[in-house]
């Protein structure tokens, strides 16, 4: 057994201890961890119903000072991560009750079931656009019935509690914010597979102070990795899932404090698989992460922490119902067999090592500094096939640019059924539809031979590429640092403050990633118009960086666009925690100034003397302020309030409509204003928890910029309407206001019921503004009085009821069974905005269409409502120990009886107006459908675990 | 590292080669460093039943509905591919001859692919299967295709592998030579042919091959051939999605090389590229013909020479006194007549056509009196032209300076054409006169003749009428 043998350190405690306190200590002890045998620190001990406790220190002692009333008592012991444990004591002020050692056993459910939502997290979220603003991630250290029924049974559908997107809330590690200044959001990926270093978490839930930053109305998941707050062991884990990673090995090493006042933990990972549940999506993530700590002297201590999560994943996409009826809810289009392997067209990587310094000054008992740096460096490449590859002829000083291809997908929708009969009956569209049909079912997948041959033909002949892939990068430095201070008033008032600064240099550009055999792309837009009255104008407009005209880019240069976004954040927080008897409240504020600035690197020879140096600088002043207060009615019940107003600078990605091209900034771009309140009623009893919460939060301001082909616009000339935009919508108001309820009942010391409601209404409350800009004309275009009719549509996203009940089983003997049945309801796709401004109305010259019906125009505007569906998860575990080691093993199995579900989906823009819309749905297969994304399957997850 | 015991070092230790071991055991990702598939056509035996294209076009005439389709298990025919999507000015359609040089037939395959140049390179043999696939005249042009409903469509992209072997040899087509729109026959059609000495019409140059507002879906342009001042024009025809769309047309002469093809409503002859660098023109030099040209002057003279406007003569062959009417070819003549209405005469003018006139060939000439230049200075010639659906035919504007005025030497006289007189061109409304403009013919010197000559096409329903009168030589 390995103890502290420094007997120092114990008479120092306690030499401080006696000068601190004049109270009495009646009750001490040593909280140990029964398998390893390793103190545990942090571990909150209170004498149940009266208002004494302690925590643990490093060395796992605790002493609980105070007049505690003799007699009989009863002692909680709590920590996360272990079976909770009440014993029974008796208090007398004759005796001292010492209880060392205290054996708490690990609840290893609750270790594996966060490493199965880590993984939820790190792939499901980070797949695409729409999951990724799954704000589920955040919860998974939460003890709150509710919000634990969010992170693990409700965010496979993509449910946002509260409606709220990831960016409303804050991911911090060690004192450093990791949400990402481009949108808002964290990227999970840079820590993923380090699981075993991210033990020490801390959710505060909504708007409750956190100790570490101001916050958002999602709350705060602050993650400590500092070595020393490592619990010592070795853990080695294999997990198995058909999810998205097939297998994941994962092992770690936490040193503890040494002798030496050093420590460190150390975690490596390796996740892969071909492919997950949905076909075609490979994965491939190595992590390793590494934590140093040394303890200077009692009040001292710097830390190192080191992440460095490789990650690379083939992507899947959204599909119409036309394609899931052909080909299942797991087919994906993005790859094809290349030499008989699978290869995805898509592939995203993401590589950001993250470096951090980290320096904790107790200046006294009450008052800590804490101090920290980091820098973040690396790369996000995603990558597409380019199918504009051209070659330049060059007769009697008159030059073309020729080739460019179709694209090359297979559920481009000029290759299924619906296409062939979107106009006519005649037999032969029935046979060509059916034909298309069997070719669709027979392959249906992406030819890479036939992109590798027509680059051999062109190479042959002496021309440049027709296909590369593109990898679209984003290779960000960001140093960041703050400084936080933490202090204790009196016993009853806490204030923390902070001052954080954060530069970013992000670097956006094109990337010729693989030739696929040919010869060398011409770096030319080949969807550029061709038809200015001025040869010069013309080749101007193809060209990417006028600067370099007809330039031929090799694997690994850079092509297309290329700028950089420089970023600047100064802000600042203070707040204050109070305590009395029957209230306790806090107050706290922030403000921030942001500035962002485009540099373009190439002249667009669209937008000349537009596009290349650097772009107006926009700059953002904000603030915030909340406040709240709970109420104790008496020791079970609870009445809990809370109140923000905040304004929130533009992310990046809103801010510039069209930063690959030009220097525009958002017309109309403001900071985006919110208030919002919520009022919870809690019950606490010894069997029974129950949170009821109501919630209201309005958004002003909001601001959104979009991508899209679409055609018919109105106020161009009637043959030229189609065009790809940008499209930029700007004071956006919406609401989300609801309810949500948690409750669990301890039926038997190893039995819980467990249940929870969400119901919730996000609705948009005005009609914002929108425009849209192109390379196709010139200006914003803008539609009647240039708004979008979107009051009281829903604001899409995952659905907006959601129900659980369940029950867990505990034995023990160390198993454990649960089950739970989640209904859902009430999501709505992602509606067109084109669609509801006056172009929908309006043919090419403004007028209203002679075929207007407004009552078929309602029917084709109707927002669709997802059907709803019952999902029943199970989990179950079982831990053995063998010696002093420790074994088990837990398993998650979702969506039991395989239902297909939409988790979302969005209409398409390409058809933008009455008559097109109207003649599409009224094809036999809408051709420009809604395209969805779909819900897992049947899955498990199963992981196995040695802890020594 | 004296802060880590020995404890923690064979932990350290064990660990470490635990990582290893996993992370070898779970490197299963294969997707990096993808080598280059071998996808390059190899060498294929030509089928047992293989038919000649010429087979496959003498069904499509023998057939009743000139709509024949193959039902015969496993029957291929072979061809070169000559056209190109490449620049997209060909889509969805391959075009094919039977030989890779002198073709003797042409055809065009319809497959709803895009692209096709990437696959079946400008040279290269294909065989093509024709079980199940039809043949049949679309707007004028032999195609291959499935039968629709009463026409004939593309084949679906998924019978692409069935209908098309690919051989791998790619040879260099040779083109046949032709010089004038008289060489364009439907023998050649959907074969390449190429231009030696051609240039874009003065009055297209500056203009884009495709891109001008009132182009739709195809822009025509028209060429001269060098050869022949007075040859019918070569219509080029480039669609307005092509790559080089926009592209201003040469201003040179040179040489072109192109498929022929038959226009939309199948009226003309008509030729597209592949590509841009199928021209392969001087950019300084435009065609240099043999005749006279003294440029414009800015009005009449003050002193008339000669003025015709054919009020005193009688309706008939039109024989004005000291004038010839002579007929080289055929059987019409110029005739002295008048007309009213939207079709009007000026008064009494002239007229020739060889419509429904059943000649192989017609040619006829109407010469002025003979006309002596150094008698006085400023000579301007000036006349009025109309046309009625002229098509085939030409009217010639000529001078003859060693012509001795008998008909019997007319034919063997020297005649070059007056460059700068403008006669009314085929687009021109039939109602209307055109002004020759003031022809300066200030440069001529001793006595000449001049001519108008009228050149049927040879195939005399396409030929029309031309209307001339106010014929007139004035001095200063």
């Amino acid at each position: 057994m390995r103890i502290i043998n420094d007997k120092r350190i114990l008479v120092a405690f306690f030499m401080l201890w006696a000068s601190l306190t004049m109270a009495q200590e009646l009750i001490k002890g040593r909280v140990i961890d029964d398998v390893t045998e390793e103190p545990i620190p942090g571990v909150i001990v209170t004498v149940v119903g009266l208002d004494f406790k302690a925590e643990t220190d490093a060395q796992g002692y605790f002493v609980i000072e105070g007049n505690v009333p003799e007699g009989d008592q009863k002692l909680s012991i709590i920590f996360n991560g272990y079976y909770s444990k009440t014993i029974p004591i008796v208090v007398s002020l004759n005796e001292v009750v010492n209880i060392d050692p205290l054996y708490l056993v690990q609840d290893n459910s609750e270790v594996s079931q966060s490493q199965g939502i880590i993984s939820l997290t790190e792939n499901d979220l980070a797949d695409d656009e729409n999951a990724a603003n799954n704000i589920s991630g955040l919860l998974q250290a939460t003890r709150d019935q509710f919000l634990r029924a969010a992170a693990f049974d409700f965010s496979a559908t993509f449910f946002r509690p509260r409606g709220l997107n990831s960016e409303d809330g804050k991911v911090i590690i060690n004192g450093l914010e990791m949400n990402k200044q481009f949108s808002g959001r964290p990227q999970w990926s840079n820590w993923g597979g380090l699981n075993d270093l991210q033990r020490n978490q801390v959710f505060t839930m909504g708007l409750q102070p956190a100790d570490v930053t101001f916050g958002g109305y999602g709350g705060v998941q602050s993650i400590d990795m500092r070595a020393s707050q490592q619990r010592p062991g070795t853990q080695i884990s294999y997990a198995s899932s058909n999810r998205s990673y097939q297998g994941r090995f994962m092992a770690s090493h936490r040193s503890g404090l040494l002798e030496s006042g050093w420590s460190y933990a150390i975690s490596a990972s390796r996740r892969a698989g071909d492919e997950g549940y949905f076909d075609g999506t490979l994965y491939d993530a190595n992590s390793i992460g590494l934590s140093v700590e040394k303890k200077l002297n009692d009040s001292h201590s710097i830390n190192f922490t080191g992440m460095y999560a490789a990650n690379r994943r083939g992507r899947r996409t959204a599909v119409t119902q036309e394609i899931v009826d052909l080909k299942g809810a797991e087919y994906n289009p993005l790859w094809g067999f290349q030499n008989n392997q699978q290869r995805n067209s898509r592939i995203r990587e993401i590589d950001e090592p993250i470096l951090m310094l980290n320096h904790y000054w107790d200046v006294t008992d009450k008052f800590r500094i804490n101090t920290n740096v980091s820098y973040q460096f690396g790369k996000i490449g995603n990558t597409r096939i380019d199918n504009g590859g051209t070659t330049l002829r060059e007769v009697n000083g008159q030059f073309s640019f020729e080739g460019g291809a179709r694209n090359p997908n297979p559920d481009y929708y000029q290759n299924l059924p619906s296409y062939f009969l979107r106009n006519g009956s005649d037999p032969i569209d029935f046979q060509y539809a059916y034909e298309a049909e069997q070719e669709f079912l027979r392959n249906g997948q992406l030819n890479w031979n036939a992109l590798y041959e027509a680059n051999r033909v062109t190479a042959s002949q002496g021309d440049n590429a027709l296909y590369v892939i593109q990898e679209d990068r984003i290779d960000d430095d960001q140093l960041q640092a703050n400084i936080l201070f933490s202090a204790d008033i009196t016993d009853d008032i806490l204030f923390n403050g902070g001052i954080n600064y954060r530069n970013l240099k992000s670097e956006n550009y094109a990337l010729v990633q693989d030739e696929l055999g040919g010869n060398g792309f011409l770096d030319i837009d080949f969807f550029s118009d061709e038809s200015a009255a001025e040869v010069q104008d013309q080749l101007n407009a193809a060209q990417s960086d006028v600067n370099n005209p007809n330039r031929i880019v090799r694997e690994g240069d850079r092509y297309k666009y290329n700028y950089d976004i420089n970023a600047e954040v100064y802000s600042a927080f203070a707040q204050g925690q109070f305590k009395s008897k029957y209230i306790d409240y806090y107050v706290a504020g922030n403000v921030s100034r942001t500035t962002y600035q485009r540099d373009g690197k190439y002249e667009n020879g669209n937008f000349i003397g537009n596009s290349f140096g650097e772009s107006e600088e926009l700059d953002f002043t904000n603030f915030g302020v909340k406040g709240g207060a709970t109420y104790k009615i008496n020791g079970q019940n609870y009445i809990d309030a809370n109140a923000a107003y905040m304004t929130r600078a533009p992310y990046i990605r809103n801010s510039f409509t069209n930063a690959r091209q030009n220097n525009n900034t958002t017309t109309g771009l403001e900071s985006e204003r919110s208030y919002s309140g919520d009022l919870s009623y809690i019950l606490r009893t010894p069997s029974l928890k129950m949170r009821l919460t109501g919630y209201y939060t309005q958004f002003l301001d909001g601001s959104d910029i979009g991508f899209y082909f679409t055609e018919d616009l109105t106020g161009l000339p009637i043959d030229d309407g189609a065009a790809f935009v940008q499209e930029a919508v700007t004071n956006i108001e919406r609401r989300n206001v609801g309810v949500e309820m948690g409750v669990e009942y301890q039926m038997t010391p190893t039995f819980k019921l467990k249940g929870a409601a969400a119901i919730g209404q996000n609705t948009f409350t005005n009609n914002p503004d929108l425009y849209l800009t192109s390379d196709d004309f010139a200006g914003e275009l803008r539609f009647g009085d240039g708004t979008v009719a979107l009051e009281d549509y829903h604001v899409a996203g995952g659905p907006e009821t959601a129900l659980q009940l369940g029950f867990e089983y505990r034995d023990p003997e160390y198993w454990n069974v649960g089950v739970t049945a989640n209904y859902f309801a009430n999501g709505y796709i992602d509606v067109s905005n084109l669609r509801r401004s006056a172009n929908f109305i309006q043919d090419y010259d403004g007028q209203v269409f002679n075929d207007y019906d407004s009552t078929v125009a309602n029917e084709l505007l109707r927002q669709e409502k997802f059907d709803d569906y019952l999902i029943w998860n199970a989990v179950g575990g079982k831990s053995w120990k063998i010696g002093d080691k420790y074994i088990g093993f837990f398993a998650v199995v979702n969506n039991i009886f395989d239902i297909q579900y939409k988790t979302g989906g969005f209409e398409q823009s390409r058809n933008s107006n009455f008559r097109s819309v109207r003649d599409d749905q009224n094809n036999p297969t809408e051709v420009f459908a809604p395209r969805y994304f779909f819900g897992n399957g049947a899955t498990y997850y199963v992981n196995v675990y040695l802890r020594f | 590292m004296n802060y880590i015991n020995n404890d923690n070092m064979r932990t350290f230790k064990k660990l470490l080669l635990m990582m290893v071991l996993g992370a070898v055991a779970f490197s299963c990702v294969e997707d990096d460093d993808f080598a280059v598939p071998e996808t390059a056509p190899v060498n294929v035996d030509a089928p047992e039943n293989l038919q000649p294209m010429a087979f496959v076009v003498d069904q499509i005439e023998q057939s009743n509905d000139e709509m024949v389709t193959f039902e015969t298990e496993n029957v291929f025919m072979e061809g070169y591919v000559i056209s190109s999507d490449q620049a997209g000015n060909f889509f969805e359609e391959l075009v094919l001859q039977d030989a890779v040089e002198n073709p003797a037939t042409g055809i065009k395959v319809l497959i709803d692919v895009n692209p096709l140049f990437t696959t079946y390179q400008v040279g290269q043999r294909v065989y093509v299967r024709l079980d199940g696939l039809t043949a049949g005249y679309s707007n004028g042009v032999p195609v291959l295709g499935i039968q629709g409903n009463g026409s004939i469509e593309k084949i679906a992209p998924a019978r692409q592998d069935e209908v098309f072997l690919r051989d791998d040899d790619v040879f260099d087509i040779v083109p046949t030579m032709v010089t004038t729109n008289a060489d364009l026959t439907r023998d050649r059609l959907l074969t390449l042919v190429q231009f030696p000495n051609v240039q874009f019409a003065t009055a297209d140059v500056g203009r884009s091959f495709a891109a001008e507002p009132d182009d739709q879906f195809d822009g025509l342009r028209l060429l001269q051939t060098c050869d022949d001042f007075f040859a019918a024009p070569i219509r080029l025809e480039t669609s307005t999605f092509s790559d080089f769309k926009a592209n201003r047309l040469f201003d040179g002469s040179g040489s072109v090389t192109a498929i022929l093809g038959r226009d939309f409503e199948d009226d003309n002859f008509v030729i597209s590229v592949n590509s841009l660098s199928d021209f392969d023109f001087d950019s300084e030099v435009r065609c240099n013909f043999d005749v006279v040209s003294c440029g414009t002057a800015s009005g009449p003279g003050s002193n008339t020479i000669l003025f015709e406007d054919f009020e005193s003569e009688n309706f008939g062959t039109a024989e004005p006194a000291g004038w010839t009417n002579y007929i080289q070819d055929g059987s019409v003549e110029f005739t002295v007549y008048d007309s009213f209405g939207t079709n009007a005469s000026l008064g009494r003018s002239v007229n020739i056509g060889s419509f429904r006139s059943g000649d192989a060939s017609s040619v006829a000439w109407l010469i002025t009196p003979q006309i002596d230049f150094d008698a006085q200075m400023g000579e301007v010639f000036s006349f009025d032209s109309s046309n009625s659906f002229s098509d085939g035919s030409t009217l010639q504007v000529l001078y003859s300076a060693d012509w001795d005025g008998t008909e019997a030497n007319i034919e063997t006289a020297t005649w070059e054409p007056l460059a700068d007189a403008n006669v009314v061109s085929d687009s021109e409304f039939f109602g209307n006169w055109v002004s020759s403009g003031n022809v300066s013919l200030d440069c001529l010197s001793g006595a000449g003749y001049l001519a108008f000559k009228y050149e049927g096409s040879g195939e005399e329903e396409t030929d029309g009428t031309y209307e001339i009168d106010n014929i007139s030589v004035t001095s200063n």
